[in-house]
C-alpha cells in the first residue's frame, strides 16, 4: 500500500513536469492521453493494479487513483483554456489601432448664435431673464417712447428702414425696454437679444441687418455704480479677468447721463500705432449704456423719483467680431460652411 | 467736427500735450476719432451728438476744455467802423413768422472789396477742409465754425425795396439756389423774401441771385435763429442739408444773433468795408433762460457715490450754468441760451458726472430683489430645437431677412409680402415669407465652394401682412443635399433623402413631447407631386417636408436634389404637448415576435399601422417596420415586409401562448385586409427578450 502511494505521486510529479512543457493543444492533448487513454492511459493501468492489492486496501486506493484523476482533467482543461484566450491575437494579423475612431457627424452653432448665448448665460447668472420683443416696430416704440422727439436729428443716427409712415424695422433692441416696462412694474432685470435693422450698404464693418444684446434694471435704489459693477463683470467674463474697461461719456436720447464702454483693444493692446482694429488708440468701443432717461421712465408710468435704472446694449456679431478677430462682418451671414464650422467648439 | 488747435487757441490758453489734451476730451465725452497734422497746426476731427450743438464750433469746445481744464475763456474784441446810417432805415426786417423765426438780427457792411481771403482766414478754411472762396463768403464760413452759428450775407443791391420779410413760401415759388438748381418752395417752408420774392430759404440755403460776387460792393448780413422742427422739414422734403442747416436743426443759440453779426461786420471792416450803426434786431418774444432745480442729493442717488457740494457749483458755474441756492440741497440753476441739452434734473446730474469723471465711479452689482425664470418657454424649446438638430448633422445658418421680389416670387408661399419703403437696394425690398430662399443659397454658395454634402437649418421669423397687420412667425426651415458627413474608413457614407429630412422632423416633435402627429400625402407648391407630405398636429398643419420642385432648383442653378422641410414654430408652440408622466418600467421580460411578409408594394406602411392600432391588441407595447424590400428573390410587384412585435404585461410574465393567440391576430387581419403571405422560410420568432 505505501508503494502504491508513491507511486501515485510520482504520477503526479511527472504530470506536473508534462504540464509545464506542453505549450501547445497539441502537446497537451499528448499529455492527457498520457494518462487517461482508455486503451492505455497511466490511469486505466493503476486501475488494473487495484486488483494485486489487498482487498481491505482497495477502496482507500480506489480513491487516491480518482484523486488524480480529477486533478489530470482540471489542469489540462485550464491549460487549454488558457491556450485559447490569446489564439486569435497571437496567431492572426495584428488590428491597427492607430486608424482614426468612427466619428459621428454633426451639425454646427452660427456663431453668432454661439456667441449671443454665451453672453446671454453670462447675464442669466447675473439674475436676467431673457425677454424678446417684434421686429416691426411702430415709431411709437422705436423713437417716441425713447425720447426721440418726431423730426429730431438724433433720429439720423439710427438710419431707419420704413414699411409704412408709422411701421419700421427696429433699429435696435430697446423698444423691448418700453415693452416690458408697460408689461409689469419692476424691479426688472432683463436681456433682450435680437435682429435689427439699419439702412446700411453692407461693407466690412457695416450691415443692414445685425443682432444686439439689450440690457436693463430698473428698481428701487439703481446707481451708475451699478451700471459699471454689472457690465464690468460681463465683459471680464466674456474676455479675461484682467481686461482694462474704460467707461466715457455719451449721449443717446434715452439714458441720462450716457456712457460709451470701451476695452482694451485685445489685438494690439494699445501698443501699434497702426493696429486696424483700434486705429491706434488702444481702445475698442464695445457698448452704449446710461442711466434709463427719467422721460422713458415716466412714458411707461414708472416715477422717477422712486424708481430708478440702468440700460445698455452692444452688438452680438460686433462684438464677436472683435473677440475672434474676424476682419469683415459680412463672413457671419455667407454662411460659409468652412468659416461657420469653425466655431463649433470653443 | 473738425477741430483746429490754433484756432482754439484764440479761446483758451492751452499748454498740456496732445495725447493729454485728446485724453482730456474723451474722458468728458468729446472723443477724438481721428487726428491730422497740417503745418503746425494739429487737425482733430471730434464726435459730436445730436442733442449738442454748442460743440459744433470751436467756442464750444474751448468752452468745454475750459471747464475740464478749470480755465478762463479769452475774451474776444469785435471793433467796428461804422457809416453814419442806422442799419434799420437801410433795410426793414419783417418777421411774419414769428413761431417758426423767433429772431433775426442783421446789419449792412458797405464798400466791400470782394477779392481773395487774407492768409489767416485762408488757413482757417483750409483747416475746415474747405476751400477758400472769397473773403466774404469765408468770413460767413470763419463765424460758423467759430461760433457754431450760422450766418448768411446778401448783396444788398439785389434786396429788392430793401425790404427782408421772413415768411412761409407762396406756392409755386421757386428759388434758385446757389448750387444752381431750383428749389420748388411749398407752402410750408419758410423763406426769406424781399419786397419781390424769395432769397433765401431760410436757415438752409441762400439764392444764387442775391448771392455775394466779384462784383458786390454791399452786404446785409442776416443772423437769426429758426425754428429747428421747421427748418428739418425743409430739409428733409428739400434734400438740401447744409452746414447751416445742421445747425439749426440741433438748435442754435438764440441769444446770440446780435453777436454773431457784429463779429462778421467786424470781420468785412477788416477788409475795407464800413458797417450800419446798430444791429437791427427783431426778437418779437423775448426768451428767457431755462431754470432747472437740482436736488443735489439726486446726484449721489443716481450716480452711487458722494460728491461735493463745492465740486458741483464749481463745475456747473464754468460751464456758463448760474447757481442759486433756493435752501439747503436744493438750487436754482439757469441754463445758457446755448445748452439747448440741458433740461432736467438729470441733464444737470451728467454735467457733474462728466466733469467729475466717469472713471471716479466706483463699480458695485445691483441687489437681487425678485428671481424669475431665466427665458420663455418658447426659448427655451428653440435650444433645444437647436442642439437637436445639430446632432442630427445640420449645420446652423443665419441669413438676413431681406428678399429680392424676383426670388421671392419663385418660392410662391402664398403670403402677401411686407414691402421695405427705403430698401438698400432694390433686390432686397422684401422682408421674406421662406426662409427656404436663404438656404438656398447657402447650399449654392457651399457648393461652388466644394462642399458636397450640406444639411442647414434656420430658425427664425418670415413675415408677411395678415390683413391690415403686419406679421412675425417663428419658423424652422432645413434643406438637405448629398453625403451626411465626411468619407470614413470604417463606413460608407449615406446619400441625404427624404426620410431623413422627415426624421428630422419627427425627432423636434417628439423631443418637444408634441405628440401624437401624423403626416399626411398633400401637395404643395414648393415641392414635387407625390413626394410632399403635410405634419399635422392637433388636427392643425405645422409643416411639411418633401423634394423641392426641379424647376425651383433649377433657378437655383442646383443640379442635385434637394431635400427640405419646414416647421411653423409659431403655431407649434402655441398648441400644448402632452403632459409628460414617468411609466413604471416593468419587472417582467417582453416578448418579441418579428414576421415577414409578402405584400403588394402598393401597400403604404401607415395603412398597415392604422390597422394594427384599431385591433387595440392588449399589451402590444411596440410595432415597428425594420425591413423593406424587393428584388428577385421578391415576386415582381411585390415587397417583403418585416415588421416587429414587442408584448409586455405590467404585471406578470406573458405566456408564450398567449402572445401566439395575439400574434395570429394581428396576422389574420393583415392577410384578409392587405393579402398578405407569410413569407416562406419567415418564421414565427418565439425569442423571449429579457429587457
Amino acid at each position: 500500500m505505501k508503494d502504491f502511494k508513491a507511486k501515485i505521486e510520482e504520477h503526479k510529479e511527472r504530470f506536473e513536469k508534462a504540464l509545464t512543457r506542453a505549450i501547445d493543444e497539441k502537446s497537451l492533448q499528448e499529455v492527457r492521453n498520457t494518462y487517461m487513454s482508455r486503451k492505455r492511459g497511466a490511469l486505466k493501468l493503476l486501475f488494473e493494479e487495484l486488483k494485486t492489492l489487498k482487498p481491505e486496501d482497495r477502496a482507500e486506493a480506489g480513491q487516491m487513483i480518482n484523486k488524480l484523476k480529477m486533478h489530470v482533467q482540471k489542469k489540462i482543461e485550464s491549460s487549454l483554456k488558457k491556450l485559447t484566450v490569446p489564439k486569435p491575437l497571437a496567431r492572426e494579423r495584428r488590428i491597427d489601432l492607430t486608424l482614426p475612431g468612427q466619428k459621428e457627424y454633426w451639425g454646427a452653432q452660427h456663431p453668432v448664435s454661439l456667441f449671443q448665448q454665451e453672453m446671454e448665460n453670462i447675464f442669466i447668472a447675473m439674475g436676467f431673464s431673457i425677454e424678446e420683443g417684434p421686429e416691426i416696430e411702430t415709431d411709437y416704440y422705436n423713437f417716441e417712447a425713447l425720447n426721440f422727439p418726431p423730426y429730431h436729428p438724433a433720429r439720423d443716427d439710427w438710419d431707419t428702414l420704413y414699411i409704412t409712415d408709422d411701421l419700421l424695422l427696429r433699429t435696435h433692441t430697446s423698444p423691448v425696454q418700453i415693452r416690458a416696462m408697460e408689461k409689469r412694474k419692476p424691479p426688472i432685470r432683463i436681456i433682450v437679444p435680437g435682429k435689427v435693422y439699419r439702412r446700411e450698404t453692407p461693407d466690412p464693418t457695416h450691415l443692414p441687418m445685425f443682432y444686439q444684446l439689450e440690457g436693463l434694471v430698473v428698481d428701487k435704489g439703481i446707481t451708475f455704480a451699478h451700471l459699471k459693477g454689472t457690465l464690468e463683470h460681463f465683459l471680464k467674463t466674456l474676455f479675461y479677468e484682467k481686461i482694462k474697461i474704460r467707461f466715457r461719456p455719451s449721449f443717446f436720447p434715452f439714458t441720462e447721463p450716457s456712457a460709451e464702454v470701451d476695452i482694451e483693444c485685445i489685438v494690439c493692446g494699445g501698443k501699434d500705432e497702426e493696429c486696424r482694429v483700434c486705429d491706434g488708440s488702444g481702445w475698442k468701443e464695445i457698448l452704449g449704456s446710461g442711466m434709463v432717461d427719467p422721460q422713458v421712465l415716466k412714458n411707461v408710468n414708472v416715477d422717477p423719483e422712486e424708481y430708478a435704472g440702468f440700460a445698455f446694449g452692444m452688438g452680438i456679431d460686433r462684438t464677436a467680431m472683435f473677440a475672434y478677430q474676424i476682419p469683415d462682418i459680412r463672413y457671419f451671414y455667407e454662411n460659409d460652411l468652412r468659416f461657420t464650422r469653425q466655431f463649433n467648439l470653443k | 467736427m473738425k477741430i483746429s488747435l490754433d484756432w482754439l487757441k484764440d479761446y483758451i490758453e492751452l499748454d498740456l500735450s496732445l495725447p493729454d489734451l485728446i485724453e482730456k476730451l474723451n474722458m468728458i465725452g468729446l472723443i477724438v476719432e481721428d487726428r491730422e497734422e497740417q503745418g503746425s497746426d494739429v487737425i482733430l476731427d471730434i464726435e459730436t451728438y445730436a442733442n449738442r450743438p454748442d460743440t459744433l464750433g470751436h467756442l464750444g469746445i474751448a468752452r468745454e476744455l475750459a471747464a475740464a481744464l478749470d480755465l478762463g475763456l479769452k475774451e474776444q474784441k469785435w471793433p467796428l467802423t461804422e457809416f453814419e446810417q442806422k442799419t434799420s432805415e437801410l433795410v426793414d426786417v419783417q418777421i411774419w413768422e414769428d413761431d417758426l423765426c423767433p429772431r433775426y438780427s442783421g446789419i449792412v457792411v458797405k464798400g466791400i472789396q470782394v477779392g481773395p481771403s487774407p492768409e489767416w482766414l485762408r488757413k482757417r478754411i483750409e483747416a475746415m477742409g474747405l476751400k477758400p472762396v472769397n473773403n466774404v463768403v469765408d468770413m460767413t464760413n470763419y463765424v460758423l465754425y467759430a461760433t457754431a452759428h450760422p450766418i448768411h450775407a446778401f448783396d444788398l443791391a439785389k434786396i429788392s425795396g430793401g425790404r427782408i420779410i421772413i415768411r412761409k413760401a407762396n406756392g409755386g415759388e421757386v428759388l434758385r439756389s446757389l448750387e444752381d438748381s431750383d428749389i420748388a418752395l411749398t407752402p410750408e417752408m419758410l423763406v426769406i423774401a424781399d419786397g419781390k420774392k424769395p432769397v433765401a430759404l431760410a436757415g438752409i440755403i441762400g439764392g444764387e441771385e442775391s448771392s455775394v460776387k466779384e462784383s458786390t460792393q454791399d452786404v446785409f448780413i442776416e443772423s437769426a435763429f429758426f425754428d429747428p422742427i421747421s427748418i428739418r422739414k425743409t430739409s428733409k422734403k428739400t434734400g438740401i442739408s447744409t452746414d447751416a442747416s445742421y445747425r439749426f436743426e440741433r438748435g442754435a443759440d438764440i441769444s446770440f444773433p446780435p453777436q454773431a453779426a457784429l463779429m462778421a461786420a467786424s470781420l468785412l471792416t477788416q477788409f475795407g468795408g464800413r458797417a450800419s450803426e446798430g444791429i437791427t434786431d427783431a426778437y418779437p418774444k423775448p426768451r428767457k433762460e431755462k431754470t432747472v432745480v437740482l436736488r443735489h442729493h439726486r446726484v449721489s442717488d443716481l450716480l452711487g457715490l458722494e460728491i461735493d457740494e463745492e465740486f458741483s457749483v464749481r463745475t456747473l458755474g464754468s460751464l456758463g450754468f448760474q447757481v442759486e441756492v433756493q435752501q439747503e440741497g436744493v438750487w436754482q440753476v439757469k441754463i445758457p441760451h446755448f445748452r439747448v441739452d440741458i433740461e432736467r434734473e438729470a441733464d444737470l446730474v451728467e454735467e457733474i458726472a462728466r466733469f467729475y469723471g466717469y472713471d471716479k465711479i466706483p463699480a458695485s452689482v445691483p441687489p437681487l430683489r425678485v428671481l424669475e425664470p431665466p427665458m420663455e418657454p418658447r426659448r427655451e424649446k428653440i435650444n433645444k430645437i437647436r442642439h437637436l438638430l445639430f446632432h442630427n448633422g445640420f449645420d446652423e445658418v443665419l441669413n438676413f431677412s431681406f428678399s429680392d421680389p424676383e426670388k421671392e416670387a419663385r418660392l410662391q408661399t402664398g403670403y402677401k409680402a411686407i414691402e421695405i419703403r427705403n430698401p438698400i437696394s432694390s433686390k432686397a425690398s422684401l422682408l421674406k415669407t421662406t426662409l427656404l430662399g436663404g438656404l438656398l443659397e447657402n447650399i449654392v454658395w457651399n457648393k461652388n465652394r466644394g462642399a458636397e454634402g450640406i444639411h442647414l437649418f434656420e430658425i427664425g421669423n418670415i413675415y408677411f401682412w395678415q390683413k391690415e397687420t403686419s406679421r412675425e412667425q417663428l419658423t424652422l426651415t432645413l434643406a438637405s443635399t448629398g453625403p451626411v458627413g465626411p468619407v470614413q474608413w470604417r463606413r460608407k457614407s449615406e446619400e441625404t433623402d427624404f426620410f431623413r429630412v422627415k426624421g428630422a422632423l419627427e425627432s423636434v416633435l417628439t423631443y418637444l413631447r408634441h405628440e401624437p402627429f401624423s403626416f399626411k400625402e398633400e401637395d404643395h407648391p414648393l415641392f414635387e407631386q407625390k413626394f410632399s407630405l403635410a405634419l399635422i398636429f392637433k388636427e392643425a398643419t405645422v409643416g411639411y417636408c418633401g423634394l423641392l420642385k426641379r424647376n425651383l432648383l433649377d433657378s437655383f442653378s442646383l443640379k442635385d436634389p434637394v431635400w427640405a422641410a419646414e416647421l411653423n414654430l409659431a403655431l407649434l408652440f402655441k398648441k400644448q404637448p402632452y403632459s409628460f408622466q414617468y411609466t413604471p418600467v416593468s419587472r417582467f421580460p417582453s416578448i418579441t415576435r418579428d414576421v415577414s411578409f409578402i405584400a403588394d408594394q402598393n401597400v403604404d406602411y401607415q395603412d398597415i399601422k392604422e390597422v394594427v392600432e384599431k385591433l387595440n391588441i392588449p399589451n402590444l407595447k411596440e410595432f415597428d417596420i425594420y425591413d423593406r424590400f424587393s428584388g428577385s428573390s421578391i415576386p415582381k410587384g411585390k415587397i417583403s415586409l418585416s415588421v416587429r412585435f414587442v408584448f409586455l404585461h405590467p404585471q406578470r410574465t406573458l405566456l408564450a401562448k398567449e402572445v401566439d393567440e395575439l400574434q395570429e391576430k394581428i396576422i389574420d387581419s393583415l392577410v384578409t385586409k392587405f393579402k398578405f403571405q407569410l413569407r416562406k422560410g419567415g418564421k414565427i420568432d418565439k425569442r423571449i427578450r429579457k429587457d
